[in-house]
């Protein structure tokens, strides 16, 4: 792996004419990275002002935050410098890794008979359903590209439906239902872009609804899963068991509401500075996000978004090889879903899930690996020239 | 490829992404704007919290600053409820605690679980902590998120079980009492008082909550005081009851009860046949219960107030088990077991021969009869009103004196005034003037002796008093309503019952407290008195004095109840007064007539010298159910006639023969006492309750019973 375009040699005098136009390194998409870091840097903010108050360091998460965001930005430019086909040629290795992390995870939860969706690694916990976020796509994606057609063909649907399905129903059984629902949207998006007939997506949401409603009555869920479901359906419920999981979006949703339209300002949020909402850093940074800079702040942090999924959808647009076109438009689905989700869930118009938000919660898992995503996005924006 | 299809399927997955955008904007745009008032209404709500700041309950005092009810400072841990709502925040909390305040993690569960602590305080987690320990679970708040340390008042009675009934106790506010108590602003979690004068002064003793409200972030944590109400803490009370006397009173007291019960009554035998049959030739007393109360007849203040059986009344803060306290105050239909009544001024008694004083006292007053108006007593008084025939039919139309122990028929006392009367206390004299009063106007009698403050309330700052029943047409029509008396009974008043209670028997009804304003109007000459044990109140706050003691100097009198307000001055001029006097006074010296002793004397001729206070008195014995002879309940009322201890003493024994017998002797020696010619056991503090004690209360005795000497040998201790 060689870093080619940060070892661009001396300018000669006459620009830099050594490097073609085509050069990977001079078609960095930089409206792209901008808005990713302009979104982690805000991040770090909103972690500092939803943490400060309940931690003994105040800067404890943020800081941790930072250094989760440098050690993913080395990852990010890894990716980003090498061709994607490249990756894809190794996709059925990592793919095969991620399952085998998470059997192993599903084996020791269910030896030790706790529930676990992460490997504690010391300093920080490595979650494998963040990795199956990157390597399902790029298995995915390659599967599909393979075939050279404008359609998806019931066979390869099936293959298609076969690679997600496997990492999902682990993923379910950790259970981890957020993460699940991501790898299904991808799909989703990923097929739909490929050319899967729309019956094949509408088989997709059936057997993702099933699955799910399967977990509830198969008790493969926690009760508070149970709880956050029951509370979603009846937010106004006065059952004493459920009052916990009512009161954390109860929460939310006032702290959102009370930001008004310009917010409280800059740690002013009583709420955020409160406990009512637990975890907030890392579950509701959306609340805080509207409670301390109000419709305007969040209108802004969602414009953001926007903007970086526009850029996204263009360059699955101007990809030349299906690869990169599936590619994008996995990622696109995901952080558009994950997004949703997240916000929803903070808004009262989605279940809660333990979905983090891009780039904006703290955790150095779910930051990685959208900065892998972004750096294979780059990686198919700087060789589209190729 | 062809690039369109692409960009269209790619044009979906926009459409797509527009969508879940507007749906959160609309959202987004719906909560910050229009439901953004509302919401921060929902969270300004519980921006302030109210912490309430306990009152120190006021102090009860004797007249001598002995404290009788004292506030013990008890710490509480105490978790604030929005700490615990969580399973897991709880868990963790209580695991902390655990070790700190040596509770387990079970236990403090437990009490999360009842329904019987108030939310409007931190739950308590353990009672009663050591100071060190309340310090330092206060220095590492930190990590005890919501614990604080309450201060609180434990009652406690040093003195107990001495006054127990005046002083009463404290108890949890009943469903009954929940409106009343929320309406003065109480917490309904609190104790207040339930019996004496913890319950009859319970407003001034309770003072009045105060609180702090504080702002408070969404965590319920304080970030502000906002406002501070300090607590005003209750009044301290003084008693009129004098410790001293008081416990002299009781012991005196319990001591002859328990020495009656080893009397006995003999079941007369007329011809061989027994008067009662199915009963032994002697039936012991049961003397179960008995009460004595002092009056100071000057001030109305009272100064002893005894009742038998007592109870210690820390029981009713000592946390005992319902088990274990139906064992020690047993429920019972038996009267003669209650205990928590004070019979001094709740006991329904007939007085009988104590009350011939007050029939005296309406017969000159009306002019019946004048101070030199002789009668000749026979033994027995025949109704004039009633026609032979209708006699000898078999309505009771001639009325016995009481028995005379030496020939066992009844006394003959010859020729009596209303003095000598008092002095031997014929029956057949007032038996006389009762049928003359029914003669002479249905009511006449009742309207004189109503104005001694009979059949009505003294109005004695002390809870549940029994007024009392004068025998008239209307309370003897409620009487048969209710089916109290025999099936048959004319609802209306009968001369019969008018002569019964001319002799203080019959359907009379009074209580001791009554029994001592009445003598106590005589003897001040014609003061009748509301009483009251309350002398004053003080300022919060009475520093303490000597140990047990509070010191009086130090502290400001904020209402003086020295004196209390007369309820009527009623005739005593000296045409009534002394033949009244003189006879109570014949009562206790003698002489009597007709070879008989007066009924005081023979008690009073021994060990009373002319030094001690010189009294006036009279027996009673009043004739209990059935009329057998051992359930005569025994009664005495006496005064002092030296206007510089004016104190009148009633006491009343139940079922313990005769009046100069039974509660003569209590009241001789508590005169005797007031003399200072008797040695009284100094008052001390009481010994920690001890909580597997089966004992209501520690028992009360006198050292020396000689005092109760007498030179009458008309009975004697079986063995």
């Amino acid at each position: 792996v060689t870093l080619s375009f940060l070892q661009r040699r001396p300018d000669s005098g006459l620009g830099n004419i050594r490097a073609s136009p085509g050069d990977p390194s001079r078609n960095i998409d930089w409206v792209l990275m901008l808005t990713q870091y302009a979104l982690t840097v805000i991040g770090c903010f909103i972690v500092f002002s939803a943490s400060r108050t309940r931690l003994d360091d105040p800067y404890a998460f943020a800081t941790r935050q930072v250094v989760f965001a440098i050690i993913a930005t080395v990852v990010m430019f890894a990716v980003m410098s090498v061709d994607y086909e490249w990756l894809k040629e190794r996709a059925r290795f990592l793919y095969g890794f991620t399952l085998v992390l998470l059997a192993l995870l599903f084996i020791v939860g269910q030896l030790t008979g706790v529930d676990r969706i992460s490997f504690d690694l010391g300093p920080f916990n490595f979650q494998p359903a963040e990795l199956a976020k990157f390597t399902t796509l790029l298995v995915l994606a390659s599967y599909l590209a393979d075939e050279r057609s404008d359609e998806v063909s019931y066979p390869r649907f099936l293959g298609g439906l076969m690679l997600v399905g496997a990492p999902t129903v682990l993923v379910i059984l950790q259970p981890d239902l957020g993460s699940a629902s991501v790898l299904v949207a991808m799909a989703m998006g990923v097929l739909l872009v490929a050319g899967a007939k729309p019956r094949y997506i509408a088989l997709i949401s059936v057997l993702a609804v099933a699955t799910v409603a399967a977990a509830f009555i198969g008790r493969l869920v926690n009760q508070y899963q149970i709880e956050r479901l029951r509370v979603f359906v009846d937010q106004e419920t006065s059952n004493p068991q459920l009052q916990d999981a009512v009161y954390q979006v109860r929460n939310a949703v006032r702290a959102v509401g009370t930001g008004g339209i310009w917010g409280k300002g800059w740690l002013q949020g009583p709420l955020t500075n409160g406990r009512d909402i637990p975890v907030m850093w890392a579950d509701f940074p959306f609340a805080a996000v509207g409670e301390q800079f109000g419709l305007v702040g969040a209108s802004v942090l969602l414009s953001l978004f926007v903007l970086a999924l526009v850029r996204i959808w263009r360059i699955a647009h101007l990809s030349r090889d299906l690869l990169g076109t599936y590619l994008c438009a996995g990622v696109f689905t995901m952080l558009l879903w994950q997004l949703f989700q997240n916000v929803g869930m903070t808004l009262g118009i989605m279940p809660v899930t333990g979905l983090p938000m891009p780039f904006i919660s703290y955790g150095g898992s779910s930051l990685i690996t959208y900065f892998a995503l972004f750096g294979i996005v780059q990686s198919v924006h700087m060789r589209r020239m190729r | 490829m062809a690039a369109d299809k692409r960009a269209t399927r790619l044009g979906v997955l926009a459409l797509v992404g527009v969508i879940l955008f507007s749906l959160v904007g609309i959202r987004l745009w719906f909560l910050q704007t229009v439901r953004a008032e509302e919401l921060q209404d929902s969270v300004t709500v519980s921006k302030t919290r109210e912490v309430p700041l306990v009152p120190e309950r006021g102090r009860i005092f004797d007249a001598d600053g002995r404290i009788l009810a004292d506030n013990e400072r008890v710490l509480t841990v105490g978790v604030d409820w929005q700490m615990l709502r969580k399973k897991a925040d709880r868990d963790e909390i209580f695991r902390r605690l655990s070790g700190w305040i040596d509770v387990p993690i079970e236990a403090m569960e437990d009490r999360y679980q009842s329904d019987r602590y108030s939310p409007f305080l931190p739950m308590p987690v353990k009672e009663d902590v050591r100071e060190v320990d309340a310090i330092a679970l206060l220095e590492r708040s930190e990590d005890f998120p919501g614990v604080s340390i309450l201060t609180e008042w434990r009652r406690v009675y040093p003195y107990a079980p001495l006054a127990a009934h005046v002083v009463g106790y404290m108890g949890a506010i009943t469903e009954e009492q929940d409106d009343q108590y929320r309406d003065l602003g109480y917490n309904l979690n609190e104790r207040v008082g339930q019996f004496g004068v913890e319950l009859s002064m319970e407003e001034a003793l309770h003072g009045r909550w105060g609180k702090r409200v504080y702002e408070v972030d969404a965590a319920n944590r304080p970030v502000r005081l906002i406002e501070e109400i300090p607590p005003i803490n209750g009044f301290d009370v003084q008693l009129s009851i004098d410790l001293d006397i008081q416990q002299y009173a009781e012991q005196s007291l319990q001591t002859q009860l328990e020495q009656r019960r080893q009397f006995t009554a003999i079941n007369p035998v007329d011809d061989g046949v027994p008067a009662f049959p199915g009963f032994p030739r002697e039936v012991n007393y049961k003397a179960p219960a008995g009460s004595t109360v002092m009056l100071d007849h000057d001030t109305g203040q009272i100064v002893a107030m005894a009742s038998y059986p007592t109870f210690d009344n820390r029981w009713f803060n000592a946390g005992i088990s319902s088990e274990k306290f139906r064992e020690l105050f047993p429920e019972t239909d038996d009267p003669d077991q209650s205990i928590l009544v004070n019979r001094a001024v709740q006991g329904q008694y007939n007085l009988g021969s104590t009350f011939k004083t007050f029939v005296a006292y309406a017969a000159l007053a009306e002019q019946l009869i004048t101070p030199g108006s002789y009668y000749q007593d026979t033994g027995s008084y025949k109704l004039t009103s009633i026609d032979d025939d209708v006699c000898a039919s078999g309505v009771r139309c001639e009325f016995k004196n009481s028995i005379c122990a030496f020939n066992g028929l009844p006394c003959v006392y010859g020729s009596v005034n209303a003095e000598l009367a008092l002095a031997v206390s014929s029956d057949a004299f007032f038996y006389k003037l009762g049928e003359e009063f029914y003669l002479r106007g249905r009511t006449l009698m009742q309207d004189q002796l109503e104005l001694f403050g009979f059949g009505a309330d003294t109005g004695i700052d002390l809870p549940y008093e029994y007024g009392g029943r004068v025998p008239d047409d209307e309370s003897k029509e409620a009487l048969v309503a209710a089916g109290v008396l025999r099936p048959g009974e004319e609802p209306r008043l009968l001369v019969g019952d008018n002569v019964q209670t001319s002799i203080g028997q019959g359907l009379l009804a009074a209580t001791p407290l009554q029994l001592a304003v009445g003598y106590g109007a005589v003897a001040n000459g014609g003061y009748v008195l509301t009483p009251h044990v309350v002398k004053a109140l003080y300022e919060p706050g009475v520093p303490d004095g000597e140990p047990g003691f509070a010191d009086l100097t130090l502290g400001t009198v904020h209402e003086s109840r020295e004196r209390s307000a007369e309820v009527r001055q009623i005739p005593m001029g000296p045409e009534l007064r002394d033949p009244l006097v003189n006879g109570l006074r014949r009562n206790i010296t003698g002489p009597g007539v007709n070879g008989r002793s007066t009924t005081a004397e023979e008690l009073f001729e021994v060990g009373y010298p002319d030094t001690a206070i010189p009294v006036a008195g009279k027996t009673g014995t009043a004739q209990g159910q059935g009329n057998y002879p051992w359930t005569d309940s025994s009664v005495f009322a006496a005064f002092s006639m030296d206007p510089t201890k004016p104190y009148t003493t009633v006491t009343y024994l139940e079922k313990a023969g005769f009046g100069s017998l039974g509660a003569a002797p209590v009241v001789k020696c508590i005169f005797l006492a007031l003399s200072g010619l008797v040695e009284t056991a100094p008052v001390a503090m009481s010994d920690p309750l001890d909580p597997t004690s089966s004992a209501v209360a520690r028992p009360q005795r006198l050292a020396d019973t000689s005092c109760m000497a007498s030179s009458d040998a008309s009975e004697r201790p079986v063995d």
